[in-house]
């Protein structure tokens, strides 16, 4: 076993909201061009038959307001631009247009090719170039949140392509290393942004449960479990300490707090020498969040299960066999060699993290789904025989 | 709103120490500046987005299935419509569902 995988006995995963890969590291294409991002030519036509370019003018808040529809419906149109036929192709140019039907103004809707310069996301631009960026990390469903996130905890969705809520099939990540007897646990941020994970806190409270204070006294007293899935605070509001910020980076949630969040976890791990040697940490985001990717989706391991035009809004049902779109993801480890690019022949989905981290911790499981047997683990990422002594840490501006 | 002129990312290396308490590895640290949101940025009025309204649904949902009736917190999901709101709600069903995740005195932020 490699060493870095040999001193590995945490796994955290931190996953954000809304967000694409072109959206947030795009730019990193020119600093480094096997990060498959933008370069100004890709574009979009809008309303008017105008082409629309990608352009780094994202800004912090403000800017995609209304929220950009990602809704099972909206993501085909996007992905497939409008096109329902039984040989259509995945081209993405349907941002622009789907956008214009929230406000029908060309303008505003031209704002959602618009992506970050490197230079407006300096933590997660500085882990992507100072650790492991993924090219093809894609959502698990082209769909909303709920669906997606529960790819991360059970490999599937039990056939959800929405919001809904619903009782699980098949045992989540937790409750697999929970029946091995390994100590796994969900953080949330605080009680009153609390978890969307609720049939999880109604069924095994308060066991798997923590909160982020929680989380960050774990890593200092290096009592951190062996998995930790973090979420971030979903809304704005006030707590016994004064104003919280929405720290998702959903929009309209202000991007630069999230940065903070990302930046709060890492410094956690990394400020305890033996957690930053035996932790590997994972920055993905759910969904794109309806803003524009440039990538097409690839065809994907069926899941079994399958969702009809009720649940689609569409006329044919979706088999679960395509993914959703790319997504930004980052494996943060000292074991990792500096700079590493994951290829573009190296498909991830959310349910490479069940994946991983039943593999590492459990070894052989037979009951996960078709999906999650075949999806990519990433722990070999973790390479170098040697830990790296070099590090980054993030200094907090008053 | 619009973004403030960006930082420059005052990236520098250093040998050991570090800022406000952070005790990384040894070796070459690079440390990073991260600015802060302007206070501009908190809006808990907002009006709660399709995700929260997704939550509430949920957390009502858990509040009736582990709670009698006498003592849910009582709350219309059609009077709640701010950020705020729906937080309040969130963490009263979560005090009751959740009670080890009451708030104890928070660290400042780290660095």
């Amino acid at each position: 076993m490699p060493p870095g995988l040999d001193a590995l006995k945490h796994i955290v995963v931190l996953m954000m909201e809304n967000r694409s890969f072109d959206h947030m590291l795009g730019s990193l294409k020119a600093v480094n061009q096997q990060i498959d991002g933008v370069d100004g030519t890709q574009f979009n036509r809008d309303t008017q038959g105008n082409q629309v370019f990608v352009q780094p003018l994202a800004e912090f808040q403000s800017q995609l307001d209304p929220d950009p529809d990602h809704h099972f419906p909206a993501v085909d149109q996007q992905i497939f631009a409008g096109d329902q036929s039984a040989t259509r192709v995945a081209t993405m140019q349907g941002f622009v247009q789907n956008y214009f039907q929230q406000q029908q103004d060309v303008a505003h809707s031209q704002k959602i090719m618009y992506y970050f310069s490197a230079d407006k996301l300096p933590v997660l631009t500085s882990l992507a170039t100072n650790f492991a960026v993924f090219n093809r990390w894609f959502a698990s469903i082209p769909g909303p949140t709920i669906c997606n996130r529960a790819f991360a905890h059970y490999g599937t969705s039990f056939g959800q392509v929405g919001m809904s809520m619903f009782y699980p099939q098949g045992k989540s990540i937790y409750e697999r290393l929970q029946d091995a007897g390994i100590l796994a646990k969900l953080y949330y941020f605080d009680q009153a942004s609390s978890t969307m994970e609720v049939v999880n806190l109604l069924q095994h409270q308060p066991e798997l449960f923590g909160t982020y204070d929680q989380f960050l006294a774990d890593c200092k007293s290096s009592k951190l479990p062996a998995y930790s899935f973090i979420e971030p605070n979903y809304t704005d509001h006030d707590n016994d300490d004064g104003e919280q910020l929405a720290s998702d980076q959903h929009p309209d949630h202000n991007v630069q707090a999230g940065e903070l969040y990302i930046a709060s976890v890492y410094n956690a791990i990394v400020s305890n020498p033996a957690l930053w040697a035996s932790t590997a940490l994972l920055v993905v985001y759910d969904e794109h969040g309806g803003i524009f990717d440039h990538v097409p989706p690839p065809a994907c391991t069926p899941d079994g299960h399958s969702a009809g035009p009720a649940d689609t809004g569409l006329s044919a049902p979706f088999n679960f066999d395509r993914l959703g779109v790319r997504v930004p993801a980052i494996l943060i480890s000292p074991w990792i060699p500096k700079g590493t690019v994951v290829g573009t022949d190296r498909v991830f989905e959310h349910a490479s993290i069940p994946a991983t981290v039943t593999n590492h911790f459990i070894g052989s499981y037979t009951a996960s789904t078709a999906r999650e047997q075949s999806a990519q683990t990433f722990l070999d990422l973790l390479s170098l025989d040697t830990m790296r002594t070099d590090s980054v840490v993030f200094n907090i501006q008053d | 709103m619009t973004d403030a002129a960006p930082e420059p990312n005052q990236s520098k290396k250093r040998k050991r120490g570090s800022p406000k308490g952070i005790a990384p590895p040894t070796g070459d640290i690079t440390f990073i500046s991260v600015p802060k949101p302007p206070p501009s940025a908190f809006n808990k009025n907002r009006r709660a987005g399709c995700l929260i309204k997704a939550q509430l649904l949920h957390i009502q949902r858990a509040e009736s299935a582990r709670l009698p009736k006498e003592k849910r917190v009582g709350v219309k999901l059609e009077d709640i419509h701010t950020e705020a709101e729906a937080a309040a709600y969130i963490a009263a069903v979560t005090r009751i569902l959740h009670p080890q995740g009451r708030k104890k005195s928070r660290p400042k932020p780290r660095s």
